[in-house]
């Protein structure tokens, strides 16, 4: 990978200003990481529950190094006609049209089978060719001239299959096609996969990857986080809020709320223009926080204790 | 560096951490790409690098910390000589104290008697103690300090370590000290260094043990539990037991959770050739062959519950449950005299609740296999097909009871097969009250079963072979 902004990631310490100078608050964990996946040339596998970061991660680095960001969203059945190339059928079946009306020019004036045949090899062969190849996300981040940033996200939602196809472009960045022989990458991407960890991934896939796992960010880190994505939030409320937070997510729920949905929830609180957290409020936006109505139902009648051991532990 | 990392990674090993040879050099270039100066760098590095998962993280912060903790010590110790015994020295011995001020500026002293024969005395005198960690550390790895198995041999490699830093020699030295009165401040001195360096030795051999020992009982004790009889686990090895079943389960779930579908050769699939090939203006470039799904199988599983088999019973239940991922449709049935679908049960609760549950409304009735059969009949026989793998775990002990031959021949009959786990040996069979011979012409397979290992084995085959 050509790396335009050298200077931007000379240490995990430059890295995380830089990504604060853009709006994403990291540990130094998350830092590092990036650091030696940039240096190592290595992919790196993020885990983590939803909602901590992970697909931002990679958008933000590709901001950092303004290299471009390919994405390509895993799914069950994902196979390699939509994550590598597929051929353009409808331009094959046109050209071998215009072959049939030129064969005949060719063939004229031919000796025998022999000519002909020799003929036909001369006519040069782009059935398969670059030409009728139409690039999917693998295929475009290899052939990017400079390098790019490329995020497979959800790799656990896609098939074993897929992932052993993956380790060839992982460990050597490069792919087979077989009418076409081995692409290798003109500059090499940087490779963020994420996994919600739905299905433990295999250990060939594991090796080959530097391992980040993202937890939920620490009381003040969520701070910042918030004050980063929200400013206009007074200092009190986010306080309050960050604190109510960490206590809902010590409690057994289905879904845990995230940093994005603390965002939300702030946004929200914004809008709404409250300035003081109270047991009204809290409950009518719960909502935003908490995604099952099980989950609902078991926080409301804990909010007071929970506004409560908040305010204590702030 | 290397050799340092190098032993980092085999305590990392020891600790159960699969590391991989290309891990271990991804985590050399990483240590070279950040340096060695910020140990919070290196460490998270280091992480990164090496651990793939949550749970091996934890172990490997806590290990990182004990690891280089050890490593660190040497360091202090060319400063200054704070190494960790040193304040319980003196709390123990308050002159040692004074004494180390003393030795330190003992070497300008005038006075200082002249120097004992031995090497190890000399070393002692001068009070160098980076050079005495070195030679620590070497003898250590000659004495075998990284091989250490067992607690056990802390004492013996000490000891070792004392004898291969010359320890005999000073003893002598001291026994020679000891008769010259001139010398009863050197004498004293020396004992005083010599005590410490003991101690220094030991902590140091301990310390090896923690790091690349620990883990080897462990799996000592894994690998006889696998193999000792189910019926005479005690209850101290249980939980370890439920987590080895449990283990040995995801293993076997991993290797067979893929579909598999069986190509038939040969067998052109020509409604799907020409969907595929409509591309081609239809010209058939592609051909596409016929295959079939290999179906999971239907698992039922009938446990007897009486007193004797119940343990095992236990762990067969456990076994299927954690199957859970491969084998989506297990009924299971226990007895004693009267049947009972436990199905729901186990999957309502957890598992040792389950079980709990199951041990105190079936078991210890007195076995009747006649009545039981004839419930069964009632409940699952409609439900067995020839998809169906029905296991049966008994010791076919029917107090002399009828055994209902005629309903097991028919389950025998619509099913799949039928593998019958006896927890007893063959050689205990149609002995006392057993008619194992009445159900045996009835089943595909009897085995006898009675450690996880033939569970292990016996589940395997029952997926290897569900086609």
């Amino acid at each position: 990978m050509i790396i335009r902004n050298q200077d931007k990631i000379n240490s995990p310490e430059t890295i995380k200003q830089h990504f604060e100078q853009l709006g994403y608050i990291c540990s130094d964990a998350i830092a590092t990481s990036v650091y030696l996946a940039c240096h190592l040339q290595k992919p790196i596998l993020v885990e983590g529950p939803p909602g901590v970061g992970k697909t931002e991660l990679a958008k933000k680095t590709s901001e950092l190094l303004s290299a471009p960001l390919i994405r390509m969203q895993c799914y069950e059945g994902l196979d390699e006609a939509k994550a590598l190339y597929e051929w353009k059928y409808g331009k094959q079946l046109l050209y071998t049209q215009l072959l049939k009306d030129q064969l005949g020019d060719v063939m004229r004036g031919a000796k025998g089978l022999d000519e002909s045949v020799s003929r036909l090899h001369q006519f040069g062969d782009i059935f398969y060719s670059d030409e009728f190849l139409e690039p999917r996300p693998l295929l475009e981040a290899l052939r990017s001239e400079d390098g790019a940033i490329l995020l497979i996200d959800e790799i656990d939602k896609a098939d074993q299959e897929f992932e052993a196809f993956l380790l060839e472009l992982l460990s050597d960045y490069q792919i087979s096609i077989p009418e076409l022989g081995t692409v290798k990458a003109k500059s090499n991407p940087i490779v963020f996969l994420t996994s919600n960890n739905t299905r433990e991934l295999g250990d060939a896939l594991k090796r080959r990857c530097l391992h980040l796992y993202i937890p939920f960010p620490s009381k003040t880190i969520e701070q910042k986080i918030i004050s980063a994505q929200v400013p206009e939030l007074n200092d009190d409320l986010r306080q309050q809020l960050v604190a109510f937070i960490s206590e809902l997510r010590d409690m057994a729920l289905k879904k845990v709320p995230a940093v994005s949905e603390t965002i939300d929830w702030a946004r929200a609180l914004l809008l709404l223009n409250v300035d003081n957290l109270d047991h009204e409020w809290v409950k009518t936006t719960l909502n935003l926080l908490l995604k099952f109505q099980d989950d609902i139902e078991a926080v409301e009648p804990e909010i007071h204790n929970l506004l409560k051991s908040a305010a204590s532990n702030r | 560096m290397q050799r340092v990392l190098g032993d980092f990674i085999h305590a990392l090993r020891q600790a159960g951490l699969p590391i991989s040879a290309a891990e271990t050099l991804d985590a050399l270039r990483a240590a070279q790409l950040v340096g060695i100066d910020d140990s919070r760098l290196l460490k998270l590095s280091l992480g990164t690098t090496l651990t793939k998962r949550l749970e091996h993280r934890l172990i490997y912060d806590d290990l990182f910390d004990q690891f280089f903790a050890s490593q660190n010590n040497d360091v202090y110790d060319e400063n200054l000589e704070a190494s960790p015994e040193e304040p319980r020295q003196q709390i123990d011995d308050f002159p040692l104290h004074e004494e180390t001020i003393a030795g330190e500026d003992g070497n300008s002293d005038a006075d200082t008697p002249p120097p004992p024969n031995s090497a190890l005395a000399q070393q002692l005198m001068n009070n160098d103690a980076a050079a005495l960690q070195v030679m620590i550390a070497s003898a250590a790895a000659a004495a075998g300090a990284q091989e250490m198995r067992l607690f056990t041999q802390i004492p013996m490699v000490t000891y070792r370590v004392m004898q291969a830093m010359g320890d005999s020699e000073l003893q002598q030295d001291l026994a020679e000290m000891a008769e010259d009165e001139d010398e009863s401040a050197a004498l004293q001195l020396l004992q005083q260094r010599r005590s410490r360096l003991q101690q220094q030795v030991r902590d140091y051999v301990e310390q090896q043990y923690l790091l690349f020992g620990q883990g080897e009982p462990q799996k000592l004790r894994e690998n006889n539990l696998n193999k000792v009889k189910l019926t005479s686990i005690d209850n101290h090895n249980y939980k370890l037991m439920g987590e080895l079943v449990r283990k040995a389960a995801k293993r076997l779930a991993s290797m067979h959770s893929r579909r598999r579908r069986i190509t038939k050769r040969g067998l052109l699939d020509v409604r799907r050739t020409i969907a595929a090939n409509a591309a081609y203006d239809g010209f058939l470039f592609h051909t596409k062959w016929k295959s079939t799904r290999v179906e999971r199988p239907k698992v039922i599983v009938i446990c007897d519950v009486s007193g004797s088999v119940s343990r095992v019973a236990r762990f067969l239940l456990l076994f299927l449950h954690s199957l859970q991922d491969v084998l989506p449709r297990v009924r299971s049935f226990v007895f004693s005299s009267d049947m009972a679908e436990v199905t729901e049960l186990f999957d309502k609760y957890d598992m040792d609740r389950a079980l709990a549950e199951v041990m105190d409304k079936w078991a210890n009735l007195p076995t009747n296999y006649g009545k039981a059969l004839a419930d069964f009949e009632g409940m699952a026989l409609d439900d067995i097909d020839n998809r169906t793998t029905v296991i049966m775990l008994g010791d076919a002990r029917n107090n002399h009871g009828d055994g209902n031959i005629g309903i097991w021949e028919e389950v025998y009959r619509r099913s799949q097969r039928i593998l019958w786990l006896n927890p007893e040996g063959q050689f205990s069979w149609d002995t006392g009250d057993s008619i194992m011979s009445e159900y045996s012409p009835y089943c595909s397979h009897v085995e006898t079963c009675n450690s996880l290992r033939d569970l292990n084995r016996i589940l395997g085959t029952v997926l290897k072979h569900s086609n």
